[in-house]
């Protein structure tokens, strides 16, 4: 479930780059960012400011030849995204920008489960490497995971030092 | 993120020690001393219960066949199932029986502690994180509360971290021979995983992360394949030869 979190996330800031490239005059960057957005495939614009329609095809989001065509964007606009099929079953969202290219609602219209509350608890973070090993004091924890610390081995773990540091 | 911990309780049940950190309104009142003695008057019915190290518990009675299981309280059955259930899904290295001795301390432990932690959770306002032994259960009271920081030990080296995790509401479990050396064999051949030092798991609930910790250890060069097909959980297996391998 963390993945899909992620890849709504990641399906955000894509359509972020897709309005930023949408409102912004044409230049290589933007050019080189929509086809990020295309290849979210979004398939149906209700309003648009009047540059290139994003990534309803290929062709339209790669040439950027029209995106600088207007830059005074029109009213707010809805993007209802493909659905798409992940691992855990379809998942689809909804976005509505205002006249600026800002979002003012993001409306998931599918989840895989069903079950909002679920995808919520199931995000989990990945554990992150640290560089150097670090000490309990240094990196602000909160608790230790470590292999089953029995009594005996309690007063040399890293968990006492936390619990004698901060009682 | 900087987190605050307003209070920290420790007491050892179960021959472990069990950590408790709390934040927030009742993180240092009369509710907080009361949800913690309840806390730890579950830990210790659930080792009157379940120890196996007591010949007067349920389960050593019913491993010597003196109780069936319908004789003993009914979460022996619960656990049970628990265990027979991780043993279909680990193709039999989990397993709650090992040479015709009953042991299901490996389901025990996260599910005792997962129990333990409802009358924590029931503090208005207050986030909690509940350890037995470096395996953990984490509350968070609301959308605006930080995340609690979980430091992962270093199997080769157990006085320093190897990485760290933000959890606001889930468990952490971690299983290797750090400090115990033989705990922990594949029951399918009785020996001791090699190739594997520690499998940490993150996921909803600590009765399943222990479970799946154990289980992915017991599994050994398999651990990480086997955690890949166990969607809703983030892992951390950490190889013999030191190396690292991230799952999910």
């Amino acid at each position: 479930m963390r993945r899909i979190v992620l890849w709504l996330l990641s399906t955000l800031s894509a359509v972020v780059l897709l309005f930023g490239y949408h409102t912004s005059t044409s230049g290589p960057a933007a050019t080189a960012q929509a086809p990020v957005g295309a290849s979210l495939a979004t398939t149906s614009t209700t309003t648009t400011s009047g540059g290139t329609d994003p990534g309803t095809d290929s062709s339209s989001g790669s040439s950027g030849s029209t995106a600088s065509s207007s830059p005074t964007p029109a009213a707010s606009s809805t993007v209802t995204g493909d659905v798409a099929q992940t691992r855990w079953g379809p998942v689809q969202v909804q976005i509505t920008t205002d006249g600026s290219g800002t979002i003012t609602d993001v409306e998931v219209l599918q989840y895989p489960s069903g079950n909002h509350e679920d995808d919520q608890i199931n995000a989990y973070a990945l554990p992150q490497l640290v560089q150097a090993t670090l000490d309990a004091q240094s990196a602000e924890i909160d608790m230790v995971s470590g292999a089953t610390v029995t009594s005996e081995g309690y007063l040399q773990s890293l968990q006492s030092a936390l619990d004698q540091a901060k009682a | 993120m900087t987190t605050a911990v307003r209070a920290r309780y420790v007491e050892h049940v179960m021959g472990m020690p069990i950590s408790l950190a709390l934040r927030g309104r009742h993180a240092d009142d009369a509710a907080a001393r009361e949800a913690w003695a309840e806390a730890l008057a579950v830990l210790r019915e659930v080792d009157r219960v379940f120890s196996t190290y007591r010949d007067d518990s349920f389960v050593s009675r019913l491993g010597r066949g003196e109780l069936t299981v319908e004789e003993c309280p009914p979460e022996v059955a619960e656990v049970l199932e628990l265990g027979e259930r991780a043993r279909r899904e680990s193709s039999g290295a989990f397993d709650v029986r090992r040479r015709g001795v009953l042991d299901p301390s490996g389901v025990v432990k996260g599910w005792a502690v997962e129990r333990a932690a409802a009358p924590l959770r029931a503090l208005p306002g207050t986030d909690v994180c509940l350890s037995a032994g470096g395996d953990m259960v984490c509350h968070v009271a609301g959308p605006d509360s930080p995340e609690w920081r979980i430091g992962i030990e270093n199997p080769h080296n157990p006085t320093a971290l190897l990485a760290t995790v933000p959890v606001r509401n889930g468990a952490v479990a971690t299983s290797g021979l750090a400090h115990r050396p033989g705990h922990v064999v594949d029951a399918r051949t009785g020996r001791v995983p090699d190739g594997v030092a520690s499998v940490t798991v993150v996921g909803a609930d600590l009765t399943w992360a222990d479970i799946d910790a154990t289980a992915a250890f017991a599994l050994g060069a398999d651990a990480a394949r086997w955690l890949a097909g166990r969607p809703g959980r983030t892992a951390l297996v950490v190889w013999a030869d030191g190396r690292t391998e991230l799952v999910g």
